[in-house]
């Protein structure tokens, strides 16, 4: 279980230490793909919590979903209509619903323990 | 189990290396301007003296290059050159370009005859012609791509006219001449096409034909090195 953990630190000091920095153009597209990313992770936690984690479905999700909120983004640019913030809002939205399952489900766990 | 959180490792991999990047990428302007009315009066007083004084350097080399410049035109070296080359253009050693005419000497329209017309330019009519030519107003003349100047020699050598010691043998002979201006030019034109040396040349089967004045014709330089015999400088006290 700690492994996963262990892949973030890596990826980020990996990240940092890379000095690797995209033009300002695209910082859009990143954050929209980072925020994909964490709802799908999270998206992943919780099913793994409530036992019903399909590796096929977690990896594909991961990557469709970055790949759709690029391109929606990048549509959104080139249509002048702010489409990414759609992208934003369906994956917040999902985010704070995944965290607030996965919150109860510790809750209900930590309970039972006791 | 293992191959499960192989692949979730993977994957947070690339959510921490994208979180990463992402925070580079917007936290790239750390440093803040936080000075305040004052400290920006003074970095602005500061930078307009040194403006002004690259201006004031700027001014001063710009003087001196001026000074430098009228200096080198008033020495007597410019003077020198300049009277060299003008020396040079009137003597020949340089191309020249200026209005002017050009001439063709051609073989007669060879239909007129049955057979084939054997045709050479005399060195007689050709000085003749030059003559003319000079007379009505010609600066530079060329013949054959071959600059006249004051000590060019035109005569036949071995059944051959050559000058400046080229042979004049390949039809058409083309003369370029250039005058001091278009109207000279024009004059030089109108009067050639009415010159009697003009119609002498009918005798060689040849026919001189002079092309509308141009505004621009070059008259090659002197090949070759002109080589002074007989003349001294005058020693002077």
């Amino acid at each position: 279980m700690w492994l996963p953990v262990l892949g973030l630190i890596i990826g980020v000091l990996l990240g940092f230490l890379t000095d690797f920095s995209i033009p300002v153009e695209y910082s859009d597209y990143l954050s929209i793909a980072i925020l994909a990313a964490l709802d799908t992770l999270f998206g992943g936690i919780r099913a793994h919590l409530q036992n019903i984690y399909d590796e096929k479905v977690f990896v594909s999700g991961f990557f469709f979903n970055i790949l759709l909120a690029a391109s929606l983004a990048f549509l959104g640019v080139h249509l002048g209509v702010d489409l990414y913030l759609a992208a934003v809002f369906a994956f917040g939205v999902r985010l704070f619903q995944n965290i607030a399952v996965i919150r109860r489900i510790l809750i209900t766990k930590w309970s039972a323990k006791e | 189990m293992g191959k499960k959180s192989i692949s979730l490792t993977f994957i947070t991999l690339i959510v921490g290396f994208m979180l990463a990047i992402q925070f580079q990428s917007v936290q790239e302007p750390v440093v803040r301007d936080t000075r305040d009315t004052w400290q920006l009066r003074e970095d602005l007083q500061k930078e307009k003296d040194l403006q002004a004084r690259l201006i004031r350097e700027i001014r001063s080399n710009e003087e001196k290059l001026a000074q430098y410049e009228t200096e080198r035109k008033q020495s007597k070296e410019e003077a020198l050159r300049n009277t060299l080359n003008e020396l040079k253009e009137e003597v020949g050693l340089t191309d020249v370009t200026g209005p002017g005419v050009k001439l063709y000497i051609d073989k007669v329209n060879e239909g007129l005859y049955l057979e084939n017309v054997e045709a050479s330019i005399s060195p007689d009519s050709l000085k003749r012609l030059l003559n003319e030519i000079n007379m009505y107003g010609a600066k530079h003349v060329s013949v054959g791509g071959q600059r006249v100047i004051n000590t060019t020699v035109i005569r036949e050598i071995a059944g051959e006219t050559k000058i400046n010691g080229r042979s004049l043998k390949s039809f058409p002979i083309e003369i370029l001449i250039v005058t001091e201006d278009f109207q000279t030019a024009k004059k030089l034109a109108n009067r050639m096409e009415v010159s009697e040396v003009a119609e002498e040349f009918f005798i060689d089967n040849l026919t001189v034909n002079v092309l509308k004045p141009e505004m621009k014709i070059t008259v090659p330089a002197y090949e070759d090195v002109i080589r002074v015999r007989n003349i001294e400088a005058v020693k002077s006290e």
